[in-house]
């Protein structure tokens, strides 16, 4: 479906977009607008204050579906900020905007089927929510914090990064369930409306697994290095 | 159903490699989850983090140490290793594989062979797969979870051992593939085997 060659600084930002839509939320994560005209990916990092090579090792990391720790030469290679600004950005996506949006359209598209079984599904979305929340807050509220720590030459001794490697957990499991649900037992009509939710279900499940996947390959090595260095 | 295989593909060319991923892509009746790697020393520690099914690798990259000890001393004693040959290789290279792939081989050929490998889980999915619709008692466990029962508890209405009820749990999830209370909620209100007002509003 989409072009899978490595993308290069030089190449331009539009042609990366245009082969690879999904590419349009990495840049908006890395704080990168729209607008940028026929600039190369390289000059629009630039010009937006986001590490370059950072930048090229996450989209090119994606584009590969690979699932594999980087290098360690990569893993040092990569602006630890710029990273955490990335991952930072992709929690508030998915719990400020994704996932709230995501409940509004789907109780929107159930109102055709039983009171009870809205009800139903619409708690089972709520719960996953919050187990989401869970997941991103604990990364938001430890583990963040302590890698900032690291960046200014503080290690707190109490906590390390093989901790969070450790608990670590798929968080997209819940959200593919709910899909399969609709799909093998939904009672009512379901109509346009209805796939909507369940193409947003499948693309929201995706991208919560590869955002999973970076922190795992790309942001734990590159935190393993740090620690070593601090 | 399809059968999920995690298959890591060793092997130096990176065109060999992506041929054989799209190769595998087309294969219906599996659903493949693949990690490529390209470094002889990369094998066991990939192996030991991944845990794949089945490797697929260049004989040649097995250097330093054997299919045998990749088995032992991985973690994964399950493991299929399958040679991926496209040149003559010596007959006691070959022997410790579990299968061969040559790379004429036809997708039906690499069908078979990887059926073949698998014909007991093949056979027990398509068992499973008839097997979907649960059972009177299975039906009965399913409401005692939804009702936020513990398994003692389950045990102790049905008159079962915790470790049947258990059993039966893992069944049930296994046949309706939903491993979460919550999911089993939505299944039974849907499917009526409860009502709103026996699982109390939260």
């Amino acid at each position: 479906m989409y072009k899978k060659d490595r993308y290069r600084e030089t190449d331009k930002m539009s042609d990366l977009i245009c082969d690879n839509y999904p590419m349009v939320l990495v840049m908006c994560r890395f704080g990168i607008k729209l607008g940028f005209g026929d600039k190369t990916i390289g000059e629009t990092c630039r010009q937006n204050n986001v590490d370059v090579s950072t930048f090229m090792t996450v989209v090119n990391f994606l584009i590969e579906e690979k699932n594999s720790f980087i290098d360690e030469n990569v893993a040092k290679s990569l602006s630890v900020e710029a990273l955490i600004i990335y991952l930072h950005n992709a929690h508030d996506y998915f719990l400020n905007f994704r996932l709230p949006h995501l409940r509004a359209k789907l109780v929107g598209s159930i109102n055709d089927c039983p009171g009870d079984v809205a009800f139903i599904i619409t708690r089972f979305f709520d719960e996953y929510t919050e187990e989401v929340d869970k997941h991103m807050r604990y990364e938001e509220k430890a583990v963040f914090p302590y890698v900032r720590g690291l960046l200014e030459g503080r290690k707190d001794t109490r906590y390390n990064i093989s901790i969070f490697q450790k608990r670590h957990d798929q968080i997209e499991m819940k959200i593919i369930e709910l899909k399969d649900l609709l799909l093998k037992y939904y009672p009512g009509e379901g109509g346009h409306s209805l796939n909507s939710v369940l193409f947003d279900l499948f693309a929201t499940a995706q991208d919560l697994f590869t955002h999973n996947l970076i922190e795992d390959n790309l942001f734990i090595p590159a935190i393993l290095v740090l620690e070593q260095q601090t | 159903m399809n059968i999920n295989l995690k298959i890591l593909v060793a092997e130096i060319s990176s065109i060999v490699r992506s041929g054989m991923e799209v190769q595998l892509k087309r294969l219906s009746g599996f659903r493949f989850q693949l990690i490529e790697i390209a470094r002889s020393e990369l094998i066991q520690e990939t192996i030991r983090t991944h845990k794949p099914d089945i490797l697929i690798v260049n004989p040649s990259m097995i250097i330093g140490f054997t299919i045998q000890q990749l088995k032992e001393e991985c973690g994964c004693p399950a493991i299929k290793c399958i040679a991926l040959l496209y040149n003559l290789t010596d007959r006691s290279v070959l022997r410790p594989f579990d299968e061969k792939i040559n790379i004429y081989d036809t997708n039906d050929e690499i069908r078979q062979k990887l059926e073949q490998l698998y014909a007991e889980k093949i056979q027990n999915t398509a068992e499973n797969d008839e097997q979907q619709i649960l059972s009177a008692r299975e039906k009965e466990i399913v409401v005692c979870v939804v009702k936020g029962m513990t398994n003692r508890a389950i045990a102790d209405r049905l008159f079962l051992s915790t470790h049947t009820v258990i059993t039966h749990r893992r069944n049930i999830a296994r046949k309706l593939q939903i491993h979460s209370a919550s999911g089993l909620t939505v299944y039974a209100i849907v499917n009526k085997l409860v009502e709103l007002k026996e699982i109390g509003k939260q």
